[in-house]
């Protein structure tokens, strides 16, 4: 109990210590980036590209986030930092009109609000930072494709399903791209998989026997790119029939190393992380304004801005040189 | 005489609630010290401003009804380890009822908060019924409420687009204070004259003292049981639709862990968990205390560089909760260790030896 005491007092020296420091650096302007939730990786990845920003920008970083999805933390944590003053509020809408309340209420009092990722309702924010046009997904897989397929031959398409209407987006440019610049490539099927690993693999192994000249397997659903690579290493096909697909690294990593998989696609999400920060700091700087049509973010150049969308650009390629930066 | 009443002030200001309004009273003022800062634009941010105060109301009216809802229940020596799950399935129903029954807000929140009322009836059949113990009843229905909620709406579909004249209820004000503290006041005063003022109320000291003794007493013991948890159905459906007003969103996952929450602020606020003693005004110390806590840190310049608000908040409530437990048994412990020592010592030598 003696030594108790004593050990107490420095701790509480040490933490009032803490809190002067704290508040003498408070000149910075803050931004506050708030994630799904905070544990997950994507949005760390999110982070490093965001702390990349900040200290190029000479800004302050909050980052704090639920420590599961949920909607409640998410508006209990913006009204926290509306009640702290923070100048920008980023975010990653868990659930689009719930958090809107509470950023509408940033920015009456002045915050400015974005968001990255997945947006809230327009009126709730000034600009979206957003990922991934459909058409940027589309053209990029089908060029990685034609790139990977040296320009000819028959290739085949798995999607979650034949209805999801953001599958059906993606494939409308996929095969709008086939048709205005690559004659010579052929899309002999496209087949569901139900967002399942187990189904994909079995559609892939069919799609293989069914024709037999089959050069590549273009995966548009996350699960598809695993299921397929999978099909094709115990077809025995690596390297024949190439895998190209729309997923995250982690769970592809293994196909990648081992040859079969080639490439997956998805978007850089240290640069959205960056551009984020970037331009939620030019919008409290008023350097950025509704209206703008580019925008410029530091070492990244510029991006462009479709209405209040601004768009990180064309997808990030995963390939075995690069996939191991990235863990989500 | 004057002795006495020495003695009475002495044992009012040392009571488990006085304690506790005092970590109270510290907590604010160093939270009001630490956590209130100048931003740059040279206004006055962090807890020292009235609109953190009256979101710190608004944030813990959801945990403080489902408090209020367990205090009768853990007097009586029981629990309900079911309300959060149950805030879950309510806001879930009422939703529904409203969306996709077409039904009108007030006539939906009617039906609610009948449901509420009957899925306590649920577990009240089950406790009184069939004798079942508490925390393996609610334990059930903590599971299958939460279930029901997921399936109604597959775990995806949330309801959304209340209209601006029901959100008022979560999100404005109303005669200065967030308009759904005043329903948080209401059923507070209710509950408390219901435990404090009636023979009715008291009886629930005296089932969770001893339910045998309550019987031979002549006290109804199964249908007063039935009522405490009936009454926590409906104040859970109550928070329910408050929290739904709160956040514009009915979801499956509304209200999870809540009933930890509300356990923990009703057994820091002095309740038994053994039943037989408590009362309404500790637990509704026993809310502030937690609410201040977790929204005071959430202020502090170094606790927000660290990102690690919600972890410390989570930390110290239960150092809080694990303190004062320790405090309230220190005193027996001492009179029993003094008394041990005292009988322990040699008697006084009588003359025969």
């Amino acid at each position: 109990m003696k030594s108790l005491l004593p050990r107490l007092g420095l701790i509480a020296t040490v933490l009032f210590a803490g809190l002067v420091t704290a508040s003498a650096a408070d000149s910075k302007l803050v931004v506050a980036l708030l994630p799904k939730s905070k544990g997950n990786a994507y949005f760390l990845s999110c982070k490093n590209g965001a702390d990349k920003a900040a200290k190029e920008l000479g800004i302050e970083l909050l980052f704090d986030g639920p420590t599961d999805s949920n909607a409640a933390k998410q508006n209990e944590i913006v009204e926290n930092w509306i009640t702290l003053g923070v100048d920008v509020i980023a975010v990653a809408a868990e659930n689009k009109e719930g958090i809107s309340t509470a950023l509408r209420k940033a920015q009456k009092q002045g915050i400015k609000v974005i968001t990255y990722d997945a947006d809230s309702m327009p009126d709730s924010r000034s600009f979206f930072v957003n990922q991934a046009t459909p058409q940027g997904i589309g053209y990029g897989l089908m060029d990685e494709a034609a790139r990977l397929a040296g320009g000819e031959g028959e290739f085949a398409m798995i999607t979650a399903s034949l209805t999801a209407a953001n599958q059906r987006e993606w494939q409308k440019y996929i095969e709008a791209r086939l048709k205005e610049k690559y004659p010579k490539m052929k899309l002999v099927a496209v087949r569901p998989c139900d967002d399942l690993k187990d189904k994909a693999q079995s559609e892939a192994t069919a799609l293989m026997s069914a024709n037999p000249n089959l050069k590549l397997i273009m995966a548009i659903c996350s699960p598809g790119v695993p299921g397929a690579a999978e099909a094709v290493k115990q077809a025995g096909k690596t390297g024949k029939v190439k895998v190209v697909g729309l997923g995250l690294p982690n769970e592809n990593k293994r196909y990648v190393h081992g040859g079969v998989t080639d490439s997956v696609i998805l978007w850089n999400t240290e640069h959205l992380g960056y551009l984020t920060v970037y331009a939620g700091t030019a919008l409290a700087k008023g350097t950025l304004k509704p209206g703008a049509k580019t925008f410029k973010a530091g070492t990244l150049g510029e991006f462009q801005i479709q209405g209040d969308n601004i768009l990180l650009g064309t997808p990030f390629i995963f390939n075995r040189g690069n996939i191991d930066q990235f863990d989500f | 005489m004057t002795n006495s009443v020495k003695r009475d002030w002495k044992s009012v200001l040392l009571s488990h609630e006085m304690l506790l309004l005092y970590v109270l009273v510290a907590e604010w003022l160093f939270f009001f010290f630490a956590g209130t800062t100048t931003n740059r634009r040279g206004v006055i941010v962090g807890f020292g401003t009235l609109d953190r105060q009256f979101d710190i109301l608004r944030h813990s009216c959801e945990i403080g009804l489902l408090a209020l809802a367990l205090t009768p229940v853990i007097i009586t020596a029981g629990i309900d380890l079911s309300v959060g799950s149950l805030l879950g399935l309510c806001a879930i129903l009422f939703g529904k009822l409203w969306h996709d029954g077409g039904l009108s807000l007030p006539l939906a929140a009617f039906l609610t908060l009948g449901i509420g009322t009957l899925a306590g009836g649920l577990n009240a059949t089950l406790i009184t019924a069939l004798r079942l113990p508490p925390l393996i009843v609610t334990l059930g229905t903590y599971s299958l409420f939460r279930g029901l909620a997921e399936a109604i709406t597959h775990g995806a579909i949330t309801y959304t687009d209340f209209p601006a004249s029901f959100l008022f209820l979560g999100q404005e004000r109303w005669l200065g204070l967030p308009a759904q503290a005043w329903l948080f006041l209401l059923v507070a005063v209710a509950v408390w004259l219901l435990m404090h003022r009636t023979t009715f109320g008291r009886g629930f000291r005296t089932i969770g003292f001893s339910p045998e003794g309550a019987r031979y007493a002549g006290l109804p013991v199964g249908r007063r049981l039935a009522l405490v948890y009936m009454l926590a159905g409906f104040i859970a459906a109550v928070a329910a639709i408050i929290y739904t007003a709160r956040l514009g969103q009915a979801k499956a996952d509304a209200g999870t862990g809540y009933e930890l929450f509300a356990i923990t602020a009703v057994v820091l606020g002095g309740t038994s968990i053994f039943g037989g003693s408590g009362s309404v005004h500790g637990t509704l110390l026993g809310v502030a205390a937690i609410a201040v806590l977790k929204n005071g840190l959430a202020c502090l310049p170094v606790v927000m560089r660290l990102n690690a608000a919600e972890e410390m908040s989570g930390l110290l409530t239960g150092a809080l909760l694990l303190l004062a437990l320790t405090g309230s048994v220190l005193p027996k412990m001492l009179s029993t260790f003094r008394a041990h020592r005292h009988a322990a010592q040699p008697p006084s030598p009588s003359p025969s030896s």
